[in-house]
């Protein structure tokens, strides 16, 4: 039997931390949107972090599956991309004028991703989103914008919306939205916004949160790319969630078909932040063009490191590696849930694997096994996809397949 | 805010609060005993409904088919008016009986209108603190179905909301639940049995310092005080309509 966690310290912390941080901790990484049920179950703070480990403030150890929610793909502290970014420390790092080391870092992604003609870097996922799409509206001066249901692109008020607080109607008065894998749908939207669309914004593929994640559908992006193509709309890939989990020259590339605008972040650069935005050389006027920038969007320490990043992850062909631990993971956890009679989906890329006990469609079951395999060290989320990271071992997965077990056995006795 | 929202809550939740408070004090419960007459609200490009008041209880129903006493209302800004006081209502049916609108129901309203809007300190007396917060939460939760249909961004939210039941609870206190389907809310003030997602306030305390908005949701979440189960989507969408609650309430 593993040792059932207890997070007094944690708790303790949380609670101080609401009498001077807004929710405690707000976000994705809080225990209302990561959708912690029940609270008790989750640990709110770690104390430290090691290759595929994270420990929290009470000294229990995590086999941790959400990866910083994916920036984490080498594995915690990677001795390589440490290396590499306090090299550059010991130079400089925040500049009046930036350190060449940047063209470096733009030279690797040109070679590295399959449509990028050149990159430009700011530091969030969102900030290159936004970049994205305001040099699609540059560039074709239209301003409606083609998203997938159930997406997300991040937090400015064009991501969000209608109904979410401090968002504007005006906002989000030029989104349109289409259900995902539906081309008829997407072209009926053309049709009756003829000449006044900007961009598809898009993620690779449907990993949004609370139902199994969707593939593409056979020639799906293809239809997609030649509609874009046939009315002079800008095709964005959204890859900052999936970006090198799947193909170090961009997801795009993995399912087939060329993005006229990437963007990156996550897996840049193991954790350093910094963030780019990559695309084809008919845009670099309309991107050079934008008053867009950033008090640290030019800092030198994340440049070295995505430069490592990227060196070791082409070296170990990552993303294979990552999609072959993902499917040992997958096979052995639908193994075991079938053990005991429960019918475990794992969806999505399986570097990416989404997890969800269809047995009960209101999700409470899944929920209560998701906690079960934390309290015994297993960070699993029930509500979005997981990350595999590089240091990922054989071993790790055994581990985690025990305590999946144990976990399994105990929603069982439960409900029997 | 959009008037013929707030009139469809005037009508639906706020009136709506009759029928609990007949229920939970004592005074008002007497005050209708062996009371048979009904009341039809008709606002014009709004909301239709009957206050019933029969069998020693009270109930709002939607329409005003046999209603005892009429009071038409010529837009949702009159109706309106009505309930913050501004507006006196001129029945166009039931003059006979409109010695039950002046006294008995203005009794209850004013009644209502005292646990709603407590008086400082009111809220101290235990018994008072419980019938008050029992009555708003089935305001909320009739308010909720009447955004998350009528108002604009209230339906954009209910968009998103699958098919099944919302459990919303007080633990040791008042439960019920939304019930959506294709994306049409309906409040029901009983506990459901199959519960698609949950909703629970472990205590009165928690339930009502939320209600007032002396402390923030996402936070109680963090405490515990607050426990989310289930399709969370559905709490998620349901949470922003109940943020504009407070705002049509205010």
């Amino acid at each position: 039997m593993k040792k059932v966690y207890e997070y007094p310290k944690s708790r303790a912390a949380f609670e101080r931390a609401c009498k001077i941080i807004p929710s405690g901790i707000y976000g994705h990484q809080g225990p209302a949107e990561g959708c912690y049920i029940p609270v008790e179950a989750f640990p709110l703070y770690s104390s430290r972090a090691q290759g595929s480990y994270l420990w929290d403030l009470d000294g229990n150890k995590f086999i941790d599956y959400m990866a910083a929610y994916g920036p984490n793909v080498l594995g915690y502290n990677d001795p390589d991309v440490d290396e590499a970014a306090a090299r550059q420390r010991a130079i400089s790092d925040c500049t009046t004028l930036p350190n060449p080391v940047m063209i470096d870092f733009a030279d690797l992604l040109v070679e590295t991703v399959n449509c990028a003609d050149w990159a430009f870097f700011a530091k969030n996922g969102n900030d290159v989103t936004t970049c994205a799409v305001m040099t699609a509206r540059a560039y074709t001066h239209r301003k409606k914008i083609v998203f997938f249901k159930g997406y997300y692109h991040g937090v400015s008020p064009w991501t969000q919306k209608i109904d979410y607080a401090g968002i504007l109607e005006e906002d989000v008065a030029n989104n349109l939205y289409v259900t995902w894998n539906d081309f008829d749908g997407l072209q009926e939207v053309f049709e009756q916004n003829k000449g006044e669309i900007a961009c598809v914004i898009a993620q690779p593929y449907m990993h949004g949160n609370f139902a199994d994640n969707e593939l593409p559908a056979r020639g799906f992006w293809q239809k997609v790319r030649k509609l874009c193509d046939d009315t002079g709309t800008v095709l964005i890939i959204d890859d900052v969630r999936a970006g090198f989990r799947l193909d170090i020259a961009g997801s795009d590339h993995y399912f087939g078909f060329k993005a006229d605008l990437i963007c990156f972040c996550k897996a840049l650069a193991n954790g350093y932040n910094v963030s780019a935005l990559c695309g084809q050389e008919f845009l670099k006027n309309a991107v050079s063009s934008l008053s867009f920038t950033g008090s640290y969007w030019m800092s030198a320490v994340p440049f070295a490191a995505g430069i490592a990043c990227i060196q070791k992850m082409k070296r170990l062909n990552c993303p294979q590696l990552l999609i072959d631990q993902g499917t040992k993971l997958k096979n052995g956890l639908i193994a075991t849930a079938l053990k005991y009679g429960y019918d475990l989906h794992v969806s999505g890329v399986p570097s990416l694997f989404y997890l969800r006990i269809a047995d009960d469609p209101t999700l409470m079951l899944h929920q209560e096994w998701i906690a079960e395999c934390v309290k015994r060290g297993v960070f699993f989320t029930n509500h979005h996809n997981h990350f595999i990271n590089a240091s990922l071992t054989d071993e790790d997965i055994e581990d985690t397949l025990e305590v999946a077990d144990e976990a399994f056995s105990v929603i069982k006795e439960r409900h029997s | 805010m959009d008037e013929r929202t707030l009139a469809f809550i005037n009508l639906h939740a706020v009136l709506g609060g009759l029928a609990k408070l007949c229920e939970l004090d004592g005074e008002c419960k007497k005050l209708i005993e062996g009371k048979e007459i009904s009341i039809g609200i008709s606002v014009k490009d709004g909301p239709e409904g009957t206050i019933r008041f029969s069998g020693g209880a009270c109930t709002v129903t939607p329409g005003i088919e046999r209603c005892d006493i009429k009071l038409p209302f010529s837009s949702c800004k009159k109706f309106n008016g009505l309930i913050d006081g501004t507006v006196t209502p001129i029945p166009s049916k039931g003059f006979t009986k409109i010695g039950f609108l002046l006294h008995e129901f203005t009794k209850l309203t004013d009644k209502l209108t005292e646990y709603l809007r407590p008086a400082e300190g009111a809220l101290e007396d235990p018994q008072f603190f419980e019938i008050s917060t029992t009555i708003m939460f089935h305001l909320i939760l009739d308010a909720i179905a009447q955004i998350g249909d009528e108002d604009k961004v209230g339906r954009a939210s209910a968009s998103y909301i699958v098919d099944g039941d919302v459990r919303l609870a007080i633990e040791g206190g008042p439960e019920g639940y939304i019930h959506a389907r294709d994306h049409v809310l309906t409040a029901v003030h009983t506990p459901t049995e199959t519960p698609t997602s949950c909703m629970v306030f472990t205590s009165m305390r928690a339930a009502r310092d939320l209600f007032d908005g002396k402390v923030n949701g996402v936070v109680c979440v963090g405490q515990g005080l607050v426990r989310m189960s289930g399709m969370i989507s559905m709490v998620d969408n349901v949470n922003r309509i109940l943020d504009r609650v407070s705002m049509y309430l205010a």
